[in-house]
């Protein structure tokens, strides 16, 4: 009998403990103000030291707190930032810029060319580790020519300057507040001159940002953003439908469809700068070209991304997407499987006869990543191409291309943000850097030079004929243009860019 | 209270040994996997040479004992390394995750022994209705199969979305600003003076606690029945009886009180998979804890992380195998004359 009184009072102060959550949540959300924003993120910042690491899902975070020097509009045009003029000398061997002279930090420093020299040469010299000492290591002095004017000098040709003013980790840091309170603190208290400041950090839950309303640029409409960090996708499907967040990334391209209908929320696909390949290797199975070039004429890239990115993602026969300076939008690598079986016969080769080779692929690094393998894997079956399938981790890429270690072909995606051919094909086809499985001489002797060229007409068509023969050769295999999967309260717009930059600087609720 | 000091003393001395096993078996496992932390740790674009010089720099060109011994060394002076990813000191990264699991884990142990407990005695109170107790019996296989990761899925789509009663990201809503005393939010909140900060806390716990306890529950409800049903087959229960004594009186007095002793064991077990599975459910409900930062530093090869937090796994549950076995020997007179 007692027992029977203490579960109905136990029943009782559940449904009162449900109704008194109920309550304090309908409460949260009739004072949340239409100056705010949650966004849910699938990752966490590395470090909040911008120059440290290159992890281009953490830019458009970086992006609101820092400034670069130059920025890029939604068609990727690179437009001024902090610079109002850059001029790169005809060799290539230095560039001149000029800095606005109305930016301060948000301690109310000055931000002069002092700071530019120390973001992109001191603090190189100096042995911090920062990835930038990479991306930026052919600078041989920066010399400051007054507070708004420098000269970079470079010890080799750096056609490129420019577009890294804009990309991976090129965040000008104060150089005062870093001398004065060291890297670790500075990284922890992190002060830019971006349009909002950093008033709340927890490492792998949440960022929160207030409006810097000293900014020197345009005052963004949102005054508060906060970042949600939601790393399960799923996750992330329940939190914007349940209203917790206004807008998230990165969430199954099957949920898209069924999100769109749902009332007060919009989804959409959007291509962008982020290209998925296969990497090949130029020996071991890969070694004859025709059976390189049989594995690319047996892919039917428009059934891939009809069966994995609902028809959004745009076959690609170039490595580069469409818009960006060295795309080839007349140039088409026909789906042939018949053409494939031919080139096979001709090394001898026949589906009754394979070619065994293995294929390597990440499983869950980009969506649908280990089913566009198995597809592949099918497709190449039917031609006369025996593929085993190999599961590697996206983080050992590198060593194991480094060591040989790679099989014949790879699938891989690549971001560019810039959407500049040096940063497609020019890394992930150079064989002396480790992004790339061929290491083909030839394709090395065709692009050393147009990391020389410092003339932009000119060096844009070197990378078109490299774009052409890099295919027709079957050096590589560019198969779709990856897409961005985007879910918001439909009166949350926001502005998209070619390269899936989410900047909450450009958002506004109607 | 010697006795249980005594045993505390012996349990350091023991854990002392096992940390050190433990911590050589993780260096070995980590060091043997093929993966180079010299090369992760540099950008893509480094050349051989450069990872060559911090290999070297890493000392991870050193033969393993050796490798082991400077690893113990650091460690000793409570210098776990730097993180590969985040770059930062793996001692600092840890300790600002590790409050937040503790919280959720014991809050989940306090609703897998609530919901076990009372369960367990429910189950024990039908035993002989036969129906009444084969559904009972059928509800806590169904409980007992069911992953905490479902639970958790689950949770969030009745309470979350469906009702949108619960919030089921992160630990603290954004009005708020998260006060930094022991790191631990509970009680931080209280300590700050913030009973409506508190009670944020407590409703961002609920769910992901819930997923975690439910998942538990089961075990505790069968061990406290099976328990029960074997204590009230000695004399003494019989003797009671005789004597009078309501069945309540002898279910709090003898039968609970005798039948307590194995589950709590079985508690103290139970917690360390329940610390295990915080992972998943940390990662589903975006919360900052260990849990978290281990997914991230499996997905990046962060060696010095997964190092320092499989030690921190294993110090948490060997402290809380000390503590419920202080508590096994306060609770049995027999454990401390013996």
């Amino acid at each position: 009998m007692t027992i029977e009184m203490d579960r109905r009072t136990a029943l009782r102060a559940l449904t009162l403990v449900a109704g008194s959550a109920a309550w304090a949540g309908n409460v949260i959300d009739a004072f949340a103000a239409d100056d705010a924003v949650t966004i849910g993120w699938p990752s966490d910042v590395p470090s909040w030291d911008p120059n440290q690491r290159f992890t281009p899902d953490a830019q458009p975070i970086f992006k609101l707190v820092f400034d670069q020097p130059l920025d890029q509009d939604p068609k990727l045009k690179l437009i001024p930032k902090l610079l109002t003029k850059w001029e790169l000398a005809p060799d290539g061997m230095s560039l001149a810029v000029e800095l606005r002279d109305d930016v301060s930090f948000h301690n109310g420093d000055k931000m002069t060319a002092e700071d530019f020299r120390y973001t992109f040469f001191e603090r190189i010299k100096a042995g911090h580790k920062v990835d930038t000492a990479n991306s930026w290591r052919k600078v041989k002095d920066i010399e400051v020519q007054s507070p708004t004017k420098a000269r970079m000098i470079f010890s080799s040709p750096a056609p490129t300057a420019p577009q890294w003013l804009a990309f991976l980790g090129s965040y000008i840091v104060p150089k005062k507040y870093f001398e004065s309170v060291g890297v670790q603190t500075a990284a922890q208290k992190p002060i830019g001159t971006g349009p909002y400041k950093l008033v709340d950090y927890q490492l792998n839950s949440r960022i929160v940002l207030e409006r810097n309303d000293a900014y020197w640029g345009p005052k963004p409409k949102i005054k508060r953003v906060t970042f949600e960090i939601i790393k399960d996708p799923s996750a992330r499907v329940a939190a914007v439908q349940s209203g917790q967040i206004d807008f998230t990334i990165n969430v199954p391209v099957r949920e898209v469809a069924r999100l769109d209908k749902e009332p007060g929320l919009a989804a959409e696909l959007n291509p962008m700068t982020r290209i998925i390949l296969i990497q090949c290797r130029n020996d071991l199975g890969f070694a004859d070209d025709n059976v390189r070039l049989a594995a690319h004429h047996a892919i039917d890239k428009t059934a891939l991304s009809k069966a994995f990115y609902g028809g959004a993602a745009v076959p690609l026969s170039v490595v580069a997407t469409p818009g960006t300076a060295a795309y080839l939008p007349d140039f088409k690598f026909a789906y042939d499987p018949k053409l494939a079986v031919a080139l096979l016969a001709k090394s001898g080769f026949s589906p009754s006869k394979p070619v065994a080779i293995k294929f390597a692929t990440t499983n869950g690094q980009f969506p649908s990543d280990f089913d566009i393998a198995r597809a592949i894997q099918q497709m190449w079956k039917k031609v006369g191409i025996d593929a085993e399938i190999e599961t590697i981790e996206y983080a050992k890429y590198f060593e194991l291309n480094r060591g040989s270690k790679l099989p014949e072909a790879t699938l891989y995606s690549w971001d560019n943000a810039t959407g500049d051919p040096e940063i497609f094909a020019g890394y992930l086809l150079n064989p002396k850097l480790p992004f790339s499985a061929w290491k083909g001489q030839e394709v090395g002797d065709r692009m050393a030079p147009l990391f020389n060229i410092a003339d932009y007409d000119k060096r844009i068509a070197g990378w078109r004929d490299l774009n052409r023969f890099v295919i027709e050769k079957g050096a590589t295999i560019p198969l779709l243009q990856s897409v961005q999967t985007v879910v918001r309260k439909k009166r949350l717009s926001y502005v998209k860019y070619a390269n899936g930059w989410i900047l909450a600087d450009k958002m506004s609720w109607a | 209270m010697n006795a249980i000091l005594l045993l505390v003393f012996r349990r350091v001395l023991v854990s002392v040994v096992i940390l050190l096993i433990v911590s050589a078996l993780l260096f070995c496992i980590l060091r043997l996997l093929p993966v180079d932390p010299a090369a992760m740790s540099m950008p893509p674009t480094a050349t051989i040479a450069e990872i060559e010089a911090k290999r070297r720099e890493m000392g991870l060109h050193l033969p393993l004992p050796q490798q082991y011994a400077i690893w113990l060394g650091h460690a000793l002076r409570g210098d776990f390394g730097t993180s590969i990813h985040f770059r930062r000191s793996v001692v600092q990264l840890v300790m600002s995750s590790l409050p937040a699991t503790v919280e959720l884990a014991l809050l989940a142990m306090v609703i897998a022994s609530v919901l076990g407990l009372g369960g367990g005695l429910l189950l024990f109170h039908m035993r002989g209705r036969r129906v009444c107790e084969q559904i009972l019996d059928l509800a806590s296989i169904t409980l007992l199969s069911i992953p905490e990761f479902l639970w958790a899925l689950f949770l969030i789509l009745v309470f979350g979305v469906w009702l949108e009663a619960l919030p089921f990201t992160g630990r603290l809503s954004s009005e708020f600003q998260r006060p930094v005393v022991s790191g631990f939010l509970l009680l931080d909140t209280l300590l700050v003076g913030r009973p409506d900060m508190f009670w944020d806390c407590v409703r961002h716990m609920l769910l992901p606690s819930l997923a975690l306890g439910v998942a538990f529950s089961p075990t505790i409800m069968r061990v406290l029945r099976s328990s029960l049903l074997d204590v009230y087959q000695e004399d003494y229960i019989q003797q009671a009886r005789l004597r009078g004594q309501s069945e309540w009186r002898i279910l709090l007095r003898h039968g609970l009180k005798n039948a307590i002793l194995p589950t709590l064991s079985l508690m103290g077990v139970q917690f360390g998979f329940l610390f295990g599975g915080t992972l998943l459910v940390e990662v589903i409900f975006s919360y900052p804890g260990l849990g978290s930062l281990t997914v991230d530093a499996v997905r990046n090869a962060d060696l010095p992380i997964i190092q320092a937090v499989g030690l921190a796994y294993c110090v948490v549950v060997l402290v809380i195998n000390t503590a419920v076995d202080a508590c096994y020997l306060v609770l049995n007179p027999r454990v401390r004359v013996a």
